[in-house]
């Protein structure tokens, strides 16, 4: 049965901590032949923040046209997403936040136009992952990121106990990560296990 | 001394709830004396933070755009109230860009050891955060202040207080808020003689200051 896996490497700096978590948890995916993976690293992906303008509402499409058109097909079609990105200044960095924004449009579509986001036969087969990094080593440098987090997973319809998150932090300058004692081997880890919960989900 | 205070739009969305509830924190500044201006983030030309870390190396941004010149704004200024709509439980992504921007102000203070604020400096710089929000949940606000704090911090302001309403959705508008408009405005006047009585009490102990 395949799997499709859509993977966002949120943070403007390519192949920094928290791309390179992403990456680990992608390559323990890959390993499984019914997986096929797609990775958009968001600053390529040309998607602008939500402009406020509450037409969604009305619509049930955004006003916008930019790269968050693909985006918003590929959210839908995906089996499991996974959001990386770095914390900045105690918060979700600007770039993911916009993606996250940007799912104003599945919000309306759920809570206000009272339409289906994905088919009812496919709710509870969706599954998230979070991955985040930050330069400081407070515990609670990741608490304002989550809120935000779940609301863009709930209106895709990834229910709040179907999302996994990696968050590691003290980890700051390029490379830092893989210094770290338990990141590499706890993304590996969630890699598999999310997949196997998946798989539990869809077999019939 | 005339009291400066900036008001920082952050919603992409003009003259809605939040920009409204800060027009009335400004209003209530000027009726008290004080030089006001409004920097609306949309309509400025800058990128968010890339995360190269230039800055902690030499303390500047490599990207020169607007976002330098409003935080040269903000420096000057005696009072800046920070306005964003909620948006997915968080500040709106264009005032995040600017607050991430901040780094460079950040790596003078804690890698370059460039910056401080002395104590005296940070009581008498005030800063404000203004907000509106749809959902009528009280902990809506939660996951703004911690970036709040990080801008205030960053810029050497005292987070001073929160001009904030919730449950836009069903009030239908900041207008029909029964109190919010109105506490913006007397928290806008009143905060223009606070900042005058610490600055000539720091000028009476501190002669040499004056000219300050």
């Amino acid at each position: 049965m395949p799997i499709k896996v859509l993977a966002f490497a949120g943070s403007p700096r390519r192949h920094g901590n928290s791309e390179t978590m992403l990456d680990w948890v992608l390559g323990s995916m890959v390993e499984d032949k019914d997986v096929t993976i797609e990775k958009i690293a968001l600053s390529e992906a040309n998607v602008h923040p939500c402009g406020g303008c509450n037409a969604c509402e009305k619509l049930n499409k955004c006003i916008q046209r930019d790269g968050m058109d693909a985006v918003h097909d590929k959210l839908l079609a995906a089996d499991i997403i996974i959001l990386s990105a770095p914390i900045f200044c105690m918060g979700i960095a600007a770039q993911p936040k916009a993606l996250i924004d940007r799912a104003q449009v599945f919000r309306s579509r759920k809570y206000v136009l009272k339409l289906p986001v994905v088919p009812p036969e496919r709710k509870g087969k969706r599954l998230g992952v979070f991955i985040a990094s930050a330069g400081q080593n407070w515990d609670h440098v990741f608490n304002a990121a989550v809120p935000s987090v779940k609301c863009f997973f709930h209106v895709i319809d990834v229910m709040d106990g179907d999302i996994s998150y990696l968050m590691v932090n003290g980890v700051d300058e390029k490379g830092a990560v893989d210094k770290h004692p338990t990141a590499r081997a706890d993304a590996t880890k969630l890699g598999k296990t999310v997949i196997a919960e998946l798989k539990k989900r869809i077999t019939p | 001394m005339t009291v400066t205070v900036l008001g920082i739009s952050g919603s992409p969305h003009r003259h809605g709830n939040t920009e409204t509830l800060l027009d009335s924190f400004l209003e209530g500044a000027q009726s008290a004396g004080a030089t006001v201006e409004k920097v609306v983030l949309k309509d400025l030309d800058y990128q968010p933070c890339r995360g190269c870390n230039a800055c902690h190396k030499t303390g500047n941004c490599i990207v020169k755009d607007d976002a330098i010149m409003l935080f040269d704004k903000i420096l000057a200024a005696d009072c800046i109230a920070i306005a964003s709509p909620i948006y997915t439980m968080g500040i709106t992504a264009e005032l995040k860009g600017l607050i991430d921007r901040g780094q460079y102000l950040w790596a003078r203070k804690f890698v370059l050891k460039t910056l401080f604020f002395t104590d005296e400096h940070i009581r008498r710089h005030k800063g404000f955060f203004v907000s509106t929000a749809g959902q009528n949940w009280d902990h809506v606000f939660d996951g703004a202040f911690p970036m709040i704090t990080a801008i205030f911090n960053g810029t050497g302001f005292e987070y001073y207080d929160n001009i904030i309403a919730n449950n836009m959705d069903e009030y239908k508008g900041i207008r029909n808020h029964p109190t919010a408009m109105k506490e913006a405005f007397e928290k806008g006047r009143n905060i223009v003689g606070i900042i005058e009585k610490i600055s000539s009490a720091d000028g009476a102990s501190r002669p040499e200051k004056k000219s300050d």
